[in-house]
This record gives C-alpha cells, sequence and structure tokens, in this order.
C-alpha cells in the first residue's frame, strides 16, 4: 500500500468540502477521482499531496503521516500534474523535464550524467523526445501535458497525482495521455491518482474509481462494478443524458417532436437514433432482441422500445405490440437493418405502417426495397445520407410545429 | 543504438547551450570594461587612453592632475555605476522570476518610495531646522532606512499572505502611499528646496565616493552570490509556486529571502545613487533573450556582468551627450535601454 488516508476531511478554510474519506491505494493501481465539477476533487488532490492541509483526519505515504515528512522526502515519492497553466518563459521542454530531477541535485542543480539519463528516459515514456529541444511556450497544449507528465516522471515518484490531466487535449492526446499512465502503473508499478471527466476512458483504463458527490464519496470499486446507469445518473444528475456500461459511454436523451418510430436491427439503429436525438426528436423502435447492439443504444438514449429475448425469434405478440406504439409515430423509419429468419416479421410493421398511410423513410437503396418490401416500396421516401434524411424529415412532417 | 544516438544529440545541444553562455558573458565583460575605461577617461578633461589604463592599474598616470582627477573623482563613480547596475540587475531578476511577471522591477514592492520619502523628511526636516544644507552621509542614511522598512512590511505580508499576487499588489499600494506622503512634504515646502530633492529622485552617480564603493562593494557582493546561490530554486520557481512546493522548495523561506536579497540590494544602491530607473526591468531581458534561456544558474552571472556594462554605459551618456549639462541617469536607462529590449523582444516570438 502506498497511500491511504485514515477519516479524512478536506476543505479550505472553514468550509468543509468532502469528509469521511477513508481511501487505499496500491502499488501500480490506477485510480481515478469522477465527481462533477466542484464536488471536490481537486481539493481531495491537493490534501494529499499536501498542498492544503486536512480539516480533520490523516493521509499516509508508505505508513507515515505525510504531516511529519520532510519536502525532500515528499518531493521523492510524490510527483504532482496540476490543472493550471504554467509560462516558465524561455525554458525548453527539456528544462522544464529536467526540473523534475530537483529533489536529487546537488545544491547548484547542475545535472549529472545520470540526471540527463532520467530526462531522456522520462521523454521517451511519455514520446516526447521529437519536440524536446522546443521552447514549452511554444508547445502545443498537448505536447505541453506530456512535458509536464514527463516532469513528474523525471521525480522518480511511487505516486503521481494529476488534476484533471485530459481536460484541453484533443482526442489523439486524450488517449495517448491514458495510455501513459496505464502503462505507467503496469511497467514501472506507479500508483497514479487522477481526477477525470471522461467516463468512457476511466471506465477502459482505469483500476479503481472513486465516486465523489455531496461531501462525500457515494462509491469505490473497480469501474465495471461502481459504473452503471444509476450510480452515473445520480453522481451528475443527469435526465438529458444516460450512461451505458454495455456500450462504455455516455449517449444523449431527448423528449421532443415526433415520435419517430425507428424499425432497426444489427447496428442499423445506432448512428440514426444518436442523430434523431440529436436533432431533438423522441424515438419508439422495434422489435429487437435484447442481444441486439441497437437494444442498448436505444436503451440509453431512452428510447420507447419493444423487444424480445436474446437469440429468440420476434413473435406476433411483439409485433401486435409495436403496431400499436406505430399508430402513435408521426413517421417510421427504416434503418436498412439486415434481414434474417428471427427479424422477418419486422418487414410486417413497415408494410402495416404503408398501410395506415404512414409516411415511411429509408435508407436503403430503392432496388433492394423492391425486392424486400414489393408493390409498397413504391409509397417510401428514399435518402441516401442520414443529413438530408433528417433535413426533409423536418421539413416534410412539420414535425418542428 | 536509438539511446546513444539522442544522447548525443543532447550533449550537442547542451554543448551548443554551453558555448552561447561563454559568448555572451564574455561580450558583456569586455562591454563592461571599455565603458570602465570610457568613463574614467573621457570628461570634461579628456585624459588619453595609455594614461587612463596606466593608472587603472599602476596607480599613477603622465600628469598628478589626471591622476586626482581619476582617482578621486573618475574611478569612484565608473566603479559605482558598475557595482549598482550588477546589483539592479539581479534585483530585477529575482523579482521577475519570483512574481512571474515580466514588467516587475527592483521598485514594485515600495523600495525607492519609501527611500523618497524618507530622503524628503531628512531634507525637508534639515532646512525646518535651519539647516542650509544636507550631508550626503544624512541623505543614504534616511534612503536606506525607508527602503529597509518598506522591505519589512513586505516580509511580514510574505509571511501571510498564501497568493504572491497578493503580495504585488500590496507591495504597489504600499509605495503609492508612501509615494503620497512624499507629496504632502513637498507641498508644504518651499520652491528652492525642492530642486535638490527632485534631482536625488531622479538618480545620478556623480556623489560616489571611495568609501560609498567600499560599502556597495562589501555589501552587494556577497548578496549578489548569495542570488545565485538561489538559482536551483528560482529555476523551480519558474513553473509556479505550487510546483516549486511539490517538488520540494520550502516556498516560505524562499519567500523571505528572495524579498530580503532583492530589496537590500536595491536599498543600497538607492541610498548612493537615488532610484535609478530601468535596468532592473530591462537587463534581465536582456540576459534572457540573448542567452536564449531563463535557466537562472547562467542568467544571473549574465545579469551582473549585462546590468554593469549597460549602467557603465548610461552613465556615460548621462555625462557626455550635453556636457557640461549632466542628464539625470534614469533618462539615459530608459532612451538607450528600451529599444534594445524591444528589439530583442521583436525578435524573439515566444513569450518570456
Amino acid at each position: 500500500m502506498i497511500l491511504n488516508t485514515r477519516n479524512l476531511r478536506v476543505g479550505y478554510g472553514k468550509k468543509t468540502v468532502v469528509a469521511d474519506i477513508n481511501i487505499e491505494a496500491m502499488r501500480g493501481q490506477f485510480i481515478c477521482l469522477l465527481g462533477p465539477n466542484g464536488s471536490g476533487k481537486s481539493t481531495i488532490l491537493k490534501t494529499i499531496v499536501r498542498m492544503l492541509s486536512p480539516m480533520g483526519g490523516e493521509v499516509y505515504l508508505s505508513g507515515r503521516n505525510i504531516a511529519t515528512l520532510s519536502n525532500m522526502e515528499m518531493a521523492k515519492t510524490t510527483a504532482v500534474v496540476l490543472t493550471e497553466s504554467i509560462s516558465p518563459g524561455l525554458l525548453t521542454a527539456y528544462d522544464v523535464v529536467l526540473l523534475g530531477r530537483y529533489p536529487y541535485t546537488g545544491f547548484t542543480g547542475n545535472p549529472t550524467v545520470e540526471d540527463n539519463r532520467k530526462v531522456l528516459e522520462a521523454l521517451k515514456m511519455v514520446n516526447a523526445e521529437n519536440f524536446a529541444q522546443r521552447y514549452f511556450g511554444e508547445l502545443s497544449d498537448g505536447e505541453k501535458q506530456k512535458t509536464m507528465l514527463a516532469r513528474a516522471l523525471a521525480q522518480e515518484p511511487q505516486l503521481i497525482v494529476l488534476d484533471e490531466p485530459t481536460s484541453h487535449l484533443d482526442a489523439r492526446h486524450r488517449i495517448e495521455v491514458m495510455l501513459i499512465l496505464r502503462q505507467l502503473t503496469q511497467k514501472k508499478n506507479v500508483t497514479v491518482i487522477a481526477s477525470l471527466h471522461d467516463i468512457d476512458l476511466v471506465m477502459k483504463a482505469c483500476d479503481v474509481a472513486i465516486l465523489i458527490k455531496d461531501e462525500g464519496i457515494i462509491a469505490c470499486g473497480a469501474p465495471e462494478d461502481v459504473l452503471n446507469e444509476k450510480s452515473v445518473a445520480r453522481l451528475y444528475d443527469m435526465d438529458k443524458a444516460a450512461f451505458s456500461s454495455c456500450l462504455g459511454g455516455v449517449e444523449l436523451r431527448s423528449n421532443g417532436y415526433g415520435p419517430v418510430f425507428v424499425v432497426a436491427g444489427a447496428g442499423s439503429g445506432a448512428r440514426l437514433y444518436r442523430a434523431l436525438v440529436k436533432h431533438g426528436f423522441s424515438i419508439i423502435t422495434g422489435v429487437l432482441p435484447e442481444n441486439d447492439i441497437d437494444f442498448h443504444v436505444a436503451q440509453a438514449v431512452g428510447a420507447t422500445m419493444v423487444s424480445e429475448k436474446a437469440y429468440t425469434e420476434v413473435s406476433p405478440g411483439a409485433i401486435l405490440q409495436a403496431q400499436k406504439l406505430i399508430n402513435e409515430a408521426k413517421a417510421v423509419a427504416d434503418a436498412g437493418f439486415p434481414i434474417a429468419p428471427s427479424n422477418k416479421r419486422n418487414i410486417d410493421l413497415l408494410r402495416y405502417a404503408s398501410e395506415l398511410g404512414k409516411s415511411i423513410y429509408t435508407l436503403r437503396n430503392p432496388e433492394e426495397a423492391v425486392k424486400i418490401y414489393g408493390d409498397d416500396a413504391a409509397k417510401f421516401v428514399y435518402w441516401r445520407n442520414l443529413k438530408q434524411f433528417l433535413e426533409n424529415l423536418l421539413k416534410a412532417e412539420n414535425l418542428t410545429g | 543504438m536509438r539511446t546513444t544516438i539522442e544522447t548525443n544529440e543532447t550533449a550537442v545541444f547542451l554543448k551548443k547551450r554551453w558555448r552561447r553562455f561563454i559568448l555572451v558573458l564574455s561580450l558583456f565583460a569586455v562591454g563592461a570594461f571599455v565603458f570602465l575605461v570610457l568613463n574614467v577617461a573621457l570628461g570634461s578633461v579628456n585624459i588619453p587612453l595609455h594614461d587612463t589604463v596606466k593608472a587603472i592599474f599602476g596607480g599613477h598616470s603622465s600628469q598628478a592632475t589626471f591622476d586626482s582627477i581619476i582617482w578621486q573623482i573618475r574611478l569612484p563613480r565608473a566603479f559605482g555605476a558598475l557595482l549598482s547596475g550588477a546589483a539592479l540587475a539581479v534585483a530585477g531578476l529575482l523579482l521577475q522570476v519570483f512574481f512571474r511577471n515580466p514588467i516587475v522591477d527592483p521598485f514594485i514592492l515600495g523600495v525607492s518610495s519609501g527611500a523618497t520619502f524618507m530622503v524628503a523628511v531628512a531634507m525637508m526636516g534639515s532646512f525646518l531646522l535651519g539647516a542650509t544644507a544636507v550631508s550626503s552621509l544624512t541623505l543614504s542614511a534616511a534612503s536606506f532606512i525607508g527602503a529597509i522598512l518598506v522591505m519589512l512590511v513586505a516580509l511580514t505580508v510574505a509571511g501571510k499572505v498564501r497568493d504572491i499576487i497578493t503580495l504585488l499588489v500590496v507591495g504597489l499600494m504600499v509605495g503609492y502611499v508612501v509615494s503620497a506622503l512624499s507629496s504632502f512634504l513637498i507641498a508644504f515646502a518651499q520652491s528652492e528646496n525642492i530642486h535638490r530633492f527632485v534631482i536625488w529622485t531622479m538618480g545620478s552617480f556623480s556623489g560616489f565616493r571611495w568609501e560609498n564603493v567600499w560599502w556597495l562593494a562589501i555589501g552587494g557582493i556577497p548578496l549578489m552570490i548569495g542570488c545565485y546561490l538561489m538559482s536551483k530554486q528560482l529555476n523551480a520557481f519558474l513553473l509556479g509556486e505550487n510546483y516549486a512546493r511539490s517538488m520540494g522548495v520550502n516556498v516560505r523561506i524562499f519567500r523571505y529571502l528572495v524579498i530580503f536579497l532583492s530589496c537590500t540590494l536595491t536599498a543600497m544602491v538607492t541610498a548612493f545613487a537615488g532610484p535609478v530607473a530601468f535596468i532592473g526591468l530591462a537587463v534581465p531581458h536582456l540576459g534572457r533573450l540573448s542567452l536564449g534561456t531563463s535557466d537562472s544558474r547562467v542568467l544571473i552571472p549574465v545579469a551582473i556582468l549585462g546590468g554593469a556594462a549597460l549602467t557603465s554605459l548610461c552613465d556615460l551618456m548621462a555625462r557626455m551627450l550635453f556636457a557640461p549639462v549632466e542628464l539625470p541617469v534614469s533618462a539615459t536607462t530608459a532612451i538607450f535601454g528600451a529599444p534594445i529590449v524591444i528589439f530583442f523582444l521583436i525578435r524573439r516570438k515566444t513569450t518570456i
């Protein structure tokens, strides 16, 4: 165990931000703190690296109370990456990383061969060798963050504490930083504690997730165990979006125009659901077996759904239920799902809608539609891409009114 | 294999930097020496160069009048300018790093306002008591005391505030208040007494005697060495106070030391030469830009020699440009310093 806290209470001045913090960090663990803005993630991190003093309780580093450690002892075990942006003037990335050797260099701060080697090693670990000789101020946000990470590594810590290391970064650097951290924990047995906002990345990279809300820790454990639709919704007070542990991400929701009935399956519906939700439609969909990816996406976007048990044929009962819902729909969309014996009854749904006189929009090409729907296909509206499809759906149905 | 290549690359890059440092350092050293010699040679009486060099190194020139001009007037003044320039440049550098602000100068914490106020008190007080003149020793003492009092305020505040910017603002406010007090005194003073005071506030090295030079050398050189010994902490501070602390810097002691070193250096210069503007602001930039680095380990020696050279040049200009009228030295420092800084800044694209 590298770090543990006992009844820790953190805050500023007289105001408690989070209380009853009892956490344990093992060697080589990747631990993340999740919570809404202002929930106290940074306050906890600042307290465990001694930038703030605890309002109550203790923090132990390798079993020793951090209040009793000297600055140098602390610096040799713990390194930080903070949210504050730095402007070190005319220092190159190399110089900045070299500053991480501070606890090890002599009185004048002159680096030894060993120090230079450690700096190069740290730069290599974060793939920063190619810009090491450029001035820090000239680097992109992603390169800056990698430099700061290398600086922390040069400190040769057993514990790295990072405050929102992925904010401001583009998709590539976000993932790169997470991979570097992951590698650190696995190859160098370094413990990483970070506050993060990307639930999907936490799910994929971290060993332990700590959920913080309303002055306390509401859950702590493996992300696979603690992150589910309910806990995430509670954590962020989300009703316009939902987390799906199966999809590993957050889906937006809407209760707007429509509804639009989408006949989908085998992943053909996923992008259509998201696009419809994005444009403010509410969705009804079916009939989907529970092992279909569309089933999970539809659930996450909050669609009304008719489903069938996994690996079973779509039953007449389910179709009947779906037909009732089609009556309420303002428009019907055919996502272009592949047809197999288990879902061929879904074709009848579209025929039924056609008989009712509903407008049917399809993403299939006309030849294919004729083959599948026969004469009914003539009444369908065909669109090749989603943008066109949505624009025309909005216009034709006047659903916005 | 790859590691060797990279190590070589880094070695080449570090060597190149070292060469640049030596070059810049030598340039400033040569500059300081040349301006020193010129300061001694040129004036209302021009002394031939060989006589000047001879007098500086050997003690005697060809004429006894030259000897007395060189030894009693020009040399102490030239050395005074050298030492003052060095001290102000280092003090400015320290505070620029400390406040992480490029427009900070050694007077930012109100040191010059404190000195000016006490000088005003001493002058006006003496005249009020019926004195016809005020000795320069009295003025130096008053100035030093005023500066140190302001420093004590800054030190007290530094121990209390969390945020360094608060300290900066407090320093500015103290400066304004003390300046306001000086204005009260001036408003009530008689106009003929004000002239000398105003001249004092513009700074001049004309009053330097050997004893002043010794004071400045004995006090200032150890303090400058003290500043150099802090380069490791100063470098860590380039990343800001929080990172510095996380790397093991004792921030509290660091704050006290920086304020003590920079304010005492400034106070000593101000005591003998009055508030000499611009050197402390410009020379650190000049050093950074000519070296291409903010690394204090190389920047402090360069600032010391650069400050000495530039101040000598400015004093030479102040004496010679409109001779026999002598310009206030703060006027020439700004006129010559500012274009140099602007030139370097425009050539650079990075922020400093």
